[in-house]
């Protein structure tokens, strides 16, 4: 079996800015760090690997250095991954970006599968992985929270919703979305971090993928960003303890402990 | 009678590479750097477990991988409850294929990046997450006589709960204990040392001229602007605890670690 995650680099959570002039991300020297989500995405294509055998690529597109989240993939179990960095998908909305990535996939040839994380941290738009799949004229599901079964002709998963879960099968090749209740990501080693800076990873333009330049970059994009505003903060949770005081003792020490506080 | 610890005056804490590090290569190499003159001066390096929940290689993972010569007694590794089960042992199994003994089990600080083990995987009954106790008995149980179990003092701790916490660990299996950062003295180590005489103890010593990191350890606010001498502290300690080994945190390799020696003596 043959599958692609496509991960993003995005800025570190405490890090992000908006240009208030552009109203885009401040991506220039700031902590970058793999999307959390791609790290659940990742994890889900190498247990599927160690199980039924087959390889694992990690695919992104960005600035040369996003090598380095996919460095990230390839110490924690992914075989091999590929860059695709190019001033023609600069500017480029979700649609683009699926574009271009669908390009990649196909370019990869023979996939199976495609695994994205739900959503970027930086956007959270949550459109690129349905995006792909529907570039690729693939079936997808989003929002999976288990696999309960996989061979290779179908699979079936569990997608999470505000009201419990669906169970649902889809034909492969395919794209699925993960969300964070799928897994838990390994914890990288060194000796996958020393195997992975050893490897070469191929940098492809638009015309490695055959893309059409005017699907790419802002000529590509149907959207703009008109408005971009930081978030609010949020408020602290509060968990309040009421009833016998006994009972409230016993609630809270059990809260402490969880947080390690005791 | 008390079982000396070690046969080397100071445990010496290194700092493993972050995960996160662009400079892997560079790092590595001060690390080995680092470890190996502990191991020239005889010292014991004290290597610490994804410390603050910030994802760093495992000690014993650089040990095999950088292949450095662990002396006999010469290394402690910290372990937190923040591992898989798998990792757990094979991060105990490294450790005895290495010959390492000692291991300072801690609760730890956990991250999102990171995994917790569970009360069901350590036979843990009762109890809602893993602690030092759970991870302190798992380990006497399935590697019998293959450690020596150290564990935190926190003496800024309210006194009464702080000591009913370590007759907890020291029924897990604890063998030794290793204090919060001292300044000159404290009353509540004096009365461990005196209340605990077969227990080892290990005083740690605060290197870094910033008091004011301290500030949450202690639990009150050290001003920024608070003078400290962390040479002076480290000679007031040998002083005030000759009976006592000596851990030294943030220690400044370049400027501080050559007068070492000489301060022992």
């Amino acid at each position: 079996m043959r599958i692609v995650v496509c991960v993003k680099q995005v800025p570190g959570t405490h890090d992000a800015k908006i240009d208030p002039e552009t109203k885009r991300i401040i991506r220039e020297g700031i902590k970058v760090v793999i999307n959390p989500f791609d790290t659940y995405a990742i994890e889900a294509a190498v247990q599927i690997k160690e199980e039924i055998g087959g390889e694992v690529i990690v695919l992104s597109m960005g600035p040369s250095r996003a090598i380095t989240v996919l460095r990230e993939g390839i110490t924690v179990g992914a075989d091999r991954g590929i860059l695709l960095s190019d001033r023609a998908f600069g500017g480029s909305d979700t649609w683009a970006t699926s574009y271009a990535l669908s390009r990649a996939i196909e370019t990869i040839g023979d996939v199976d599968l495609v695994i994205c994380g739900k959503q970027a941290i930086d956007g959270d738009t949550a459109q690129v992985g349905p995006g792909i799949a529907a570039h690729l004229s693939w079936p997808q599901a989003t929002y999976v929270m288990d696999i309960a079964d996989i061979n290779s002709g179908s699979l079936t998963a569990r997608r999470m919703h505000e009201d419990g879960w669906d169970l649902c099968a889809v034909k492969l090749p395919a794209v699925i979305t993960v969300v964070k209740d799928i897994n838990q990501p390994r914890v990288p080693t060194l000796k996958g971090r020393l195997a992975a800076e050893k490897q070469e990873i191929p940098i492809w333009k638009a015309a490695d993928i055959g893309a059409d330049p005017e699907r790419l970059g802002l000529n590509g994009s149907p959207t703009r960003v008109v408005k971009t505003n930081p978030p609010q903060g949020r408020m602290k949770k509060s968990v309040v303890l009421d009833g016998p005081v006994e009972q409230s003792v016993r609630r809270l020490v059990q809260e402490l402990r969880q947080r390690s506080l005791v | 009678m008390k079982q000396h610890l070690l046969t080397s005056a100071y445990h010496v804490e290194i700092l493993p590479p972050k995960q996160e590090t662009e400079k892997l290569y560079e790092d590595l190499d001060r690390f080995s750097s680092k470890f190996e003159r502990v191991m020239q001066s005889g010292y014991c390096a004290c290597i610490t477990d994804n410390a603050m929940g910030n994802l760093a290689f495992q000690g014993t993972e650089l040990i095999e991988e950088l292949e450095l010569e662990a002396g006999r007694n010469q290394v402690m590794i910290h372990l937190n409850t923040f591992h898989t089960k798998a990792d757990l042992h094979r991060i105990l199994d490294s450790c005895k294929a290495a010959g390492i003994r000692q291991l300072l089990v801690i609760t730890g600080d956990g991250s999102d990046r990171l995994p917790r083990l569970t009360p069901a995987e350590v036979g843990a009954e009762g109890v809602e997450a893993v602690t030092s106790v759970e991870l302190l008995r798992y380990i006497g149980e399935t590697y019998p006589g293959d450690f020596d179990l150290g564990v935190a003092f926190n003496p800024y701790e309210p006194e009464d709960h702080e000591f009913s916490k370590l007759d907890r660990k020291i029924a897990a299996g604890a063998t030794f204990a290793i204090t919060q950062p001292i300044i000159e003295r404290h009353p509540v180590v004096d009365k461990l040392i005196e209340s605990y005489p077969d227990l080892p103890v290990v005083v740690e010593a605060w290197m870094s001229k910033k008091i004011s990191l301290l500030s949450e350890a202690v639990g009150y606010e050290i001003s920024e602007d608070t003078p400290y001498d962390p040479i002076e502290n480290l000679k007031t300690l040998h002083r005030n605890y000759p009976q006592c080994e000596i851990y030294l945190s943030i220690l400044g390799f370049k400027t501080q670690y050559p007068l070492l020696e000489e301060i022992r003596n």
